[in-house]
């Protein structure tokens, strides 16, 4: 008994101190989380509870009364053809953006990653599409693409060729925003894809040049395949990002002509606050997350073992 | 009880005293942005100044649909922060009289003996929902052609007042100038793509734009966009521009206007309200005419497009008295001169074009009296009334898709009744939302 | 390139560079060109303007308030930065550094919120801030986005990543939580602060969706909202459109050429958060 009480006795002290340290880091944890967390319990989660429960009803003319009406903003929005045809233009502008944007940013990259006489300011030229809002991207490209006194029918003409009405002609409003939308994020892509490249050891290429490979073989053999992970990285946060673009689209085409440029966000937005109808717009929003939820776990899946970073 | 009756007494005179003292604050809502903001915001100061016992504040609340968001966002959260009196696009009549937040003006008017007869006819059809006058029409406007009138001389088109169609479509084709490849290097006419045009054909026409004699004898149930008139212009209009004889410019104005200022278009159709912007831009390049707006058969005349401001229902009896006061300094012909002037508008109550200061600018400008004489000589019908019906923002959207479509090739009865459909679904919608 | 002598191949090198970062910047430079033309210039081809003039500034300033404009954004810009940056030091430290009980639990919660875009939310937001009416201040423009999930979460990363032996010191000396926050780790965090600020201050000031629904007066209005107002209005006066476009954009460009690193370090920290 006295034999074993000691121990404990002397244990007991420690036990009590770390129990006393245990609730004070408790506190201090909650003092800690607390705000942030109550905050992100406000603006995130209970809104977006909110649009599945917003979605389930419908609203009268001002919007003050809510009845339950179940799935059928989700029946109706299926059944609308102008809603596929949203959907359709949502892929296909992403489907635009994210290889036009690689591209040119992929240029960019390469042609600054590694150090040369004015390095710097090329860099920067190349990665200010990054200072450059999305509002005012749009209206330089407006009076870029202006049917009048835009510099690229200027140049259309000089050559020989009719003007294009880039912005009102079904066939090409879409794959134009899709252009300025690459090119408000070429500064984006370059600045990762700089990084990218400069990970990539430069022994692999001391190496391939002691063997004889010209910078053509370089590219391929060392370059394109060192970068994968990263260009497919980029390539799939911008797919992503365009998929939710708005500022451009609200700027310069407001969703036309014939609804060609009417994408995903574009409608949502057109529904609430034009057409009120904000449950159905709250219906076709949570269509839209569950759609990304889909892209992300896909990403995951497929890639998510495969590509490696950090 | 005497001391109740003391109370109550004190109350009273507190009460008179307070009334005396303190100044009616009204809050007024608008959508005029630019110059025309400014010619509003002066109006309000106006009347500011012109007595003590009211102040007007106005504010300047973004696009129409942005002023009719708010509204619906401050009704939506029990009221708070609504205005008294707020400015409202023509085709929210339907919405502002089924939302049933509208203090009608015909109530008060009547409470007041306003004299009726000093209306517009038209601006007040326009405004009328079952019979009563909601809405004070504030900016109203209809559209005109522009003629570059040194293009139509060197052409040996003469000048006149009102065209038909074909009229049109053959001057349009004369003032066409094609370089040897056949470009068009200058265009015979230049339309900005706008349900709106599609519309006052239809009433110009003698047509409805939606049933039930465009919502004026019973509610609309089904637009009527793909009458013989608003087919014809369609079709007209997709084949002229498809030979390169107008221009598409798109569903923004400004793009035509420049065009038609550079000299780049010879015929164009804006709105009245246009006027000052295009004459400015114009400056001292070709002197400038305008017209009635074109027809098919036979002109009935247009409908009024434009604004109207509302008072809103849920303040107290004084506050109303004081936005009626205001309605009232509006509908004056010396403030409704001022405004005209200052913006190529044209009046809502009779009298104003004879006053000295109308008659001298419209001397100066002769151009800012084709709007005035078109309303003046309108027919006064239902068709004229223009059409009410809910959802209006959303068909206009489809009607200008069905505009591009037929751009494109389709045929317009085609691309009309397309659009129709889908039209009625919106409208049956809306309907349905006002009666739950 | 080892087919081209070397004295040929540097400057094709410098001419592609060259001629690549031209076209990259016409865009913006015919903006510049428009924004120094009168009305009657406008329309005459040339990048250069043939009569420069700051007309079009004059008749931008006068007509719109421009330095109002610029004013909200940098408000909502450093609030939220601010808050951010608080928010997510707290919290990402608190998830890193300090054991407790549903720890996993709450930073898988965090991760989760990552997937949630603003799309979704914004509408049931805008019903919410309306009802604490809120619309039209800088409240709805600033509060909403103070907890960021991203920033907790690469907070948290950064701290967890720094070596034991920094916190164990302190521990020691007896230092509570608060006190390690505030002296160990945010100096510590410096750089990735430094980033998630440039990052966040970057995102607000671009910022469209949000501000244009929930403000509708002029006054309250942030540049890129602003844009859209001034585009609508002067419609036909694109040297005005394009002055008051040069000024909203100046700031930014500003802060980039100054704190590029910062950017840079911001937008990679960002980008490659997976």
């Amino acid at each position: 008994m006295i034999r074993a009480e000691n121990p404990d006795m002397t244990a007991k002290r420690p036990v009590k101190q770390h129990r006393a340290r245990l609730l004070g880091e408790s506190l201090e944890a909650a003092l800690l989380i607390g705000p942030g967390l109550v905050l992100l319990l406000l603006f995130i989660v209970w809104p977006t509870l909110n649009a599945f429960w917003l979605s389930f009803h419908r609203e009268n003319l001002l919007g003050t009364r809510l009845e339950w009406v179940g799935l059928a903003n989700y029946a109706e929005m299926l059944r609308e053809p102008a809603f596929w045809r949203s959907v359709g233009a949502t892929f296909l502008f992403a489907a635009i953006v994210a290889p036009v944007q690689l591209l040119l940013g992929l240029l960019a990259a390469l042609m600054v990653a590694r150090p040369f006489a004015g390095v710097a300011f090329f860099r920067t030229l190349f990665f200010l599409t990054t200072a450059v809002p999305t509002a005012v991207a749009a209206v330089a490209w407006g009076w870029f693409l202006h049917p009048i006194g835009g510099t690229v029918n200027r140049w259309l003409g000089a050559v020989g060729l009719p003007a294009q009405p880039w912005l009102t002609s079904v066939e090409l409003a879409l794959p134009t925003l899709a252009i300025v939308t690459a090119w408000a994020g070429v500064g984006f892509t370059a600045i990762l894809l700089t990084a990218g490249l400069q990970q990539i050891p430069e022994d692999l290429y001391e190496a391939a040049r002691i063997d004889g490979a010209n910078a053509w073989t370089q590219f391929w053999r060392i370059t394109l395949p060192m970068l994968s992970p990263t260009l497919f990285l980029v390539g799939l946060l911008t797919m992503l990002s365009s998929l939710t673009a708005f500022g451009q689209i609200h700027l310069l085409t407001r969703g036309g002509p014939v609804e060609s440029t009417m994408v995903w966000v574009y409608r949502i937005y057109q529904d609430a606050f034009f057409n009120f109808r904000f449950s159905y717009a709250a219906a076709q929003a949570v269509a839209l997350f569950l759609m990304l939820l889909l892209l992300a776990g896909l990403q995951f899946r497929w890639f998510g073992k495969k590509v490696h970073y950090e | 009880m005497k001391r109740i009756l003391t109370a109550a007494l004190l109350g009273i005179a507190l009460g008179g005293l307070g009334m005396a003292q303190q100044r009616v604050t009204i809050d007024f809502w608008h959508s005029m942005g630019g110059v025309l903001g400014e010619a509003t915001d002066a109006l309000a100061k106006d009347f500011n100044a012109s007595q003590n016992r009211i102040t007007v504040r106005s504010q300047f609340v973004g696009s129409y649909d942005d002023g009719l968001n708010k509204l619906r966002a401050a009704l939506q959260a029990g009221g708070q922060g609504r205005p008294n009196v707020i400015q409202v696009y023509d085709i929210g009549a339907r919405f502002m009289a089924d939302s049933g937040a509208v203090l009608p003006l015909e109530d008060l008017a009547r409470a007041n003996n306003f004299d009726f007869s000093q209306f517009v006819s038209q601006p007040r059809s326009y405004y009328s929902v079952d019979g009563k006058l909601f809405g004070l029409a504030f900016n109203s406007s209809n559209p005109i052609l522009y003629f570059n009138a040194a293009l139509l001389e060197q052409a040996g088109i003469p000048y006149r007042n009102t065209w038909s169609l074909a009229e049109l479509e053959e001057a349009a084709r004369k003032l066409t100038v094609r370089d040897a490849s056949g470009k068009t290097t200058r265009f015979g006419l230049s339309i900005p793509i706008d349900s709106w045009f599609m519309e006052q054909f239809s009433y110009n026409s003698g047509q409805f734009f939606c049933n039930n004699e465009n919502g004026r004898r019973a509610r609309a149930t089904e637009v009527t966009f793909n009458n013989p008139a608003a087919v014809a212009l369609l079709d007209t209009w997709a084949k002229l521009v498809r030979e390169g004889v107008a221009a598409n410019t798109g569903r923004g104005w400004a793009d035509s206007q420049a065009l038609f200022a550079q000299g780049n278009a010879a015929i164009a159709i804006y709105s009245t309200a246009s006027l000052t912007g295009v004459l400015r831009q114009v400056g001292n390049r070709f002197p400038l005419r305008t017209a009635f707006y074109p027809y098919q058969n036979e002109r009935n005349g247009t409908a009024i497009g434009g604004a109207a401001v509302y008072l809103i229902r849920g303040f107290s009896d004084e506050q109303n008295a004081a936005s009626w006061e205001f309605i009232r300094y509006l509908l004056r012909p010396e403030t409704q001169a001022k405004w005209i002037i200052g913006t190529g508008y044209f009046p809502v109550v009779k009298g104003v074009a004879e006053l000295p200061m109308v008659r001298q600018a419209y001397v100066r400008q002769p151009n800012f009296t084709t709007a005035l004489r078109q309303l003046e000589t309108s027919k006064v019908n239902n068709s004229t009334a223009g059409c009410l019906m809910g959802g209006f923002t959303e068909i206009r959207q489809i009607v200008q898709s069905a505009i591009e479509e037929a751009f494109r090739g389709k045929p317009a009865k085609q691309a009309l009744d397309e659009a129709k459909v889908r039209a009625d679904q919106v409208l049956a919608r809306y309907n349905a939302s006002v009666r739950q | 390139m080892s087919s081209l002598p070397r004295w040929l191949a540097r400057p094709l090198f410098y001419l592609a560079l060259g001629v690549y970062a031209w076209l990259l910047m016409l865009p913006l430079l015919t903006l510049l060109s428009a924004s120094f033309r009168s009305d009657a210039d406008l329309y005459v081809p040339g990048l250069i303007p043939p009569r420069p003039t700051l007309e079009a500034y004059q008749e931008g300033v006068t007509k719109f308030p421009v330095g109002r404009y610029l004013l909200n954004s940098l408000v909502v810009s450093l609030v939220v930065t601010s808050g951010v940056l608080l928010i997510s030091a707290t919290m990402g430290y608190a998830l890193a550094r300090i054991r407790f009980s549903s720890q996993n639990l709450l930073f898988g919660f965090v991760v989760a919120l990552l997937l949630i875009p603003g799309e979704v939310t914004f509408l049931p937001l805008y019903l919410m801030v309306q009802q604490f009416g809120w619309i039209n201040s800088y409240w709805a423009l600033t509060v909403p986005f103070i907890a960021a999930p991203l920033g907790i979460f690469l907070l948290r990363q950064f701290l967890k990543s720094l070596p034991q032996d920094l916190f164990d010191a302190a521990r020691i000396d007896g230092a509570g939580h608060l006190r390690i926050l505030w002296y160990v780790a945010l100096p510590l965090a410096a750089p990735a602060l430094g980033a998630l600020a440039a990052l966040t201050f970057l995102g607000t000031w671009n910022m469209y969706l949000w501000p244009l629904v929930v403000i509708n007066n002029n006054e309250m209005k942030t540049a890129q909202i602003a844009i859209a107002q001034v585009l609508s209005v002067e419609v036909t006066s694109w040297n005005v459109v394009a002055a008051v476009s040069i000024l909203v954009l100046l700031p930014t460009l500003i802060a980039f050429l100054l704190a590029q690193r910062t950017f840079i370090r911001g937008i990679s920290l960002g980008g490659l958060k997976g």
